[in-house]
């Protein structure tokens, strides 16, 4: 799903959270002991890294800090028209409205569905792509192979869903195959099956990202020592025992860092797929909280309720982090913070 | 995900930064002021919220601004952004006018846009002739009866060509002998007699009832043909007693449940199109364009490019007749119903402008009856000639007006009519001829041959005698209530967008259900309806109704 999707582009924004996290930490242990003139020193050593860090950190305070001033937006009835002086305060109203929801349960409990089918399914096939396309021995297949696998993550949801709904529709290519080879007597509407919806947008999913996910697993994998393989070979391992009990074990940690990152990201996983690829029929099954935040906040002019989502959405994400990150600092592996 | 947080996160930051920074921008307006005295065009920018990219340089426009003196520059929002008008109100910079169809009320509320009534009554004789008596109906509220816009849809405006009911191919009707279709079961037993006969056209299975429910436009072709059968007037989601200004949401009603437990049983039967509520609108016009579809129920501005693509194709017996089809033969079809004018949208013009008076005078210059027939018709023998004293359209404009998409654009034909002041496809100018070419007269004449063969074989003239005539409807007293302002994030809009989420959901899952099971869930949808308190937004509804009857003087 898109957690996974987003793993390329979580990267770089990821290890600028790690850094700026754990270099302010690590500097002020090693430099509170000494005097004020050796940090003075550090720092004019050090001043071309803290310069070309500065950019990113005034991108970050700008488009990640500041606006978190509009969560006060949550505790008002905004009108777009007055200053933030003259909006009425109206405390946790809007949270009372919201946790009174049951359409906002649905809509939670479709996310996390959904997400959490997305992060299993979409982080499993992306490593099972990155390994086999790491055994093969044959390059310029192996590239061919690559690009191709990719490319369908540049293709637009509102393309990828007019495909998907062609083909599942009851003239549809996956109907005539399987009346064709007789698994079926009668198509199947798969698009008007509501208990299906959750397993389409993953397949629709696992479909457009594996490519594009198996990247960053393939980059790692191509920094697994050599030599390890030889003396598996050595000592008589096959292809596949290789495999188990070195390419995985290798990667460890780059999953599990890839794995909090996106479960943080478990409850932002978007509307466009359920929006494009839902209809009247499944809409108990696709309605996710920010298809929710968009019909009934935004959309009504209600940018406080929206507002309250948003900050609902966050806690959630800083809850799901620390737990993980807990978990992997348990078992003493990668961890985010 | 991520990008859309991000996304919000900037949006909040704008209406931040923009709210502090109010005072500043307004402030910085105040130049340019008295350019009114000069020969030179003012420029008035325009926002509308159906507009698209365009110069205001056609032949039309450019004679608009020889007789006003003034130039538009459009404004729109791009890709339909919900966002244009809250985002206006927060930066506090308004174009001169503004069409904000549905958003007026935000607009009014924040004190954007300013009264028209002193302006009216001074200066706007040319609004005052064409609004007439219906003047009260621009009245914005019981709370304040000021009128801030003007315009959208013409005031005298028959339906000359039913749209929104069942269609049937007219092939149908030849092949069975054009018999009598009036209700439901006669359309059923009709379309199950063709399919019999021909189980496919043109090599593909034929359809015999499509419709299209899988987005929004469920409310166009599943829930108003629900109404039109029940011989309810199109109100869109609301069945409303016209005398006393009752309103209920009208999936309640005991003759909806009938319409889709009939559809269910054409669903049963296999008559119904399976992809009806998964397909696409591009899957729906392709299965349209290809002529297998015997029937659907739609309004015409949605199938059009459909209809197009029959006639370019020489199929135009696989276009559709309208049919006046109901539950029953007790009920009356409401569908050429004058609805009289509906108000509620409207051109505003904007409290920040400093050319107030000259997009005032704009506005009713517009009204004018030369500025009507130039919209509408074009100019003196360049797009249309007067023959023995009539205006008659040029051969190669009527042609291109019919065929060609782009021409309104290209000439400004018709393109400065919505949703500018209009008098209406029904009024007439002083010599008693039509204002605009899209009367009666050239609407059957525009019909194809095989709609015109039909037509004479009922001996009629045109769709509409088919209807029980506008004349026995009377006009309505409330308007349309899907035209309706509805206060933003009030309790009547959010229990209204939970009970159209639900029955859209409901009544699609019932009509592909069992008909066996059919009943209870229909129960079980009503049980959820009561849940959501469905009671107070009829009461509310009610209240909306009989205060805009009141507004209106029609109560």
């Amino acid at each position: 799903m898109n957690q996974t999707s987003s793993n390329a582009s979580n990267m770089p924004e990821a290890s600028t959270i790690i850094e700026s996290q754990v270099k302010p930490a690590t500097q002020k242990k090693k430099y509170s002991k000494q005097n004020g003139k050796g940090f003075w020193k550090r720092l004019s050593t050090q001043k071309m890294l803290l310069l070309m860090a500065l950019p990113f950190v005034i991108w970050l305070i700008i488009f990640k800090y500041i606006p978190v001033a509009g969560w006060t937006m949550a505790f008002q009835d905004y009108k777009p028209q007055f200053s933030v002086w003259e909006q009425d305060w109206v405390g946790w109203k809007h949270f009372k409205d919201l946790f009174n929801e049951p359409m906002f349960y649905r809509a939670l409990e479709n996310t996390l569905g959904m997400g959490i089918l997305g992060l299993v399914f979409g982080t499993g096939s992306a490593i099972f792509f990155a390994l086999l396309l790491n055994e093969m021995r044959f390059m310029a297949l192996k590239k061919w192979t690559q690009t191709i696998s990719y490319l369908p993550h540049f293709v637009s949801w509102v393309i990828v869903a007019n495909i998907v709904i062609t083909m599942l529709s009851p003239e549809g290519v996956i109907n005539n195959i399987l009346t064709g080879i007789g698994l079926i007597d009668s198509p199947i509407n798969f698009m008007a099956n509501p208990d299906m919806f959750w397993g389409i947008v993953t397949a629709a999913d696992v479909w457009k990202e594996t490519g594009w996910n198996a990247i960053i697993y393939l980059a790692a994998m191509a920094g697994v020592d050599p030599q390890l393989y030889e003396a598996a070979k050595v000592d008589g391992a096959s292809r596949w025992r290789q495999m188990w009990h070195i390419t995985l074990p290798s990667i460890r940690s780059v999953i599990i860092v890839l794995l909090i990152l996106n479960i943080g990201n478990l409850i932002n996983i978007g509307f466009e797929k359920q929006m494009l690829l839902g209809n009247n029929i499944v809409m108990e099954k696709a309605l996710v909280i920010d298809l929710y935040a968009l019909d009934y906040g935004i959309g009504m002019f209600r940018y406080s309720f929206g507002t309250a989502i948003g900050i609902f959405k966050s806690v959630i994400s800083v809850i799901l982090i620390l737990i993980c990150n807990g978990i992997a600092k348990r078992i003493g592996e990668g961890r985010v913070f | 995900m991520k990008k859309q947080y991000n996304l919000l996160v900037a949006l909040f930051l704008v209406i931040f930064l923009a709210a502090c920074g109010n005072e500043s921008t307004n402030n910085t307006n105040t130049k340019d002021d008295d350019d009114s005295d000069t020969d030179e065009p003012i420029t008035l920018t325009l926002f509308n919220a159906d507009g698209e990219e365009k110069e205001f340089n056609d032949a039309v426009a450019q004679k608009i601004t020889e007789e006003t003196g003034v130039v538009l520059e459009f404004d729109y929002p791009v890709g339909g952004n919900e966002e244009a008008v809250p985002l206006m109100i927060a930066s506090g910079d308004y174009p001169d006018l503004i069409f904000a169809k549905g958003d007026i009320g935000k607009l009014i509320e924040a004190g954007a846009v300013i009264k028209l009534d002193d302006l009216i009554e001074e200066k706007g004789s040319n609004l005052k002739a064409m609004y007439g008596d219906q003047l009260d109906r621009l009245r914005h509220s019981l709370e304040d009866p000021s009128i801030y816009t003007v315009g959208t849809y013409g005031v005298d405006s028959p339906v000359w060509e039913p749209s929104g009911t069942f269609q049937v191919q007219l092939d149908v009707l030849r092949e069975l002998g054009y018999p009598e279709i009036k209700t439901l079961e006669d359309l059923e037993a009709a379309l199950t007699e063709y399919v019999e006969k021909y189980p496919e056209i043109d090599g593909q299975k034929t359809i015999p009832l499509s419709l299209l429910g899988s987005d929004w436009r469920w409310l166009i072709t599943v829930g108003d043909p629900a109404g039109f059968a029940a011989g309810l007037a199109g109100d869109g989601q609301w069945a409303v007693n016209d005398d006393t200004g009752e309103a209920t949401y009208k999936f309640l009603l005991p003759e909806i449940k009938q319409y889709f437990k009939w559809l269910n049983g054409m669903n049963a039967k296999g008559l119904l199109d399976q992809e009806s509520f998964t397909q696409t609108h591009d899957t729906y016009i392709s299965k349209l364009s290809s002529g297998r579809v015997l029937a659907i129920a739609d309004q015409n501005w949605n199938f059009g490019d459909a209809d197009m693509a029959l006639v370019a194709d020489g199929k135009e017996w696989r276009t559709y007749a309208p049919l006046p089809v109901t539950l029953g033969e007790e009920y009356v079809h409401q569908g050429i119903k004058n609805y009289g004018y509906t108000g509620g949208w409207g051109i505003a013009i904007s409290s920040t402008t400093e050319h107030q008076e000259k997009a005032f005078e704009f506005l009713d210059w517009m009204a004018s009856e030369e500025a009507q027939i130039l919209v509408n018709w074009g100019i003196e023998g360049v797009h249309y000639d007067v023959v023995d004293g009539e205006r008659k359209m040029k051969e190669e404009d009527r042609n291109r007006m019919n065929t060609d998409a782009n021409y309104g654009k290209e000439t400004g034909v018709g393109y400065y009519v919505y949703p500018f002041p209009q008098w209406g496809i029904g009024a007439v100018d002083s010599s008693g001829q039509p204002i605009t070419p899209n009367n009666e007269e050239q609407i059957i004449e525009n019909l194809n041959a095989a709609e015109k063969e039909v037509l004479s074989e009922y001996s009629m003239d045109n769709w509409t005698d088919w209807f029980p005539p506008a004349e026995e409807l009377g006009v309505s007293n409330h308007g349309q209530a899907f035209s309706y302002n509805i206060q933003a994030g009030s309790d009547l809009e959010i229990i209204m967008q939970k009970a159209d989420d639900l029955t859209e959901q409901r009544i699609t899952q019932a009509i592909l259900g069992d008909p066996a099971e059919f009943d209870q869930a229909w129960d079980s949808m009503l049980e959820e309806l009561e849940a959501m308190d469905i009671a107070r937004a009829n009461e509310l509804m009610t209240q909306k109704t009989q205060d805009i009857m009141e507004l209106w003087g029609t109560k």
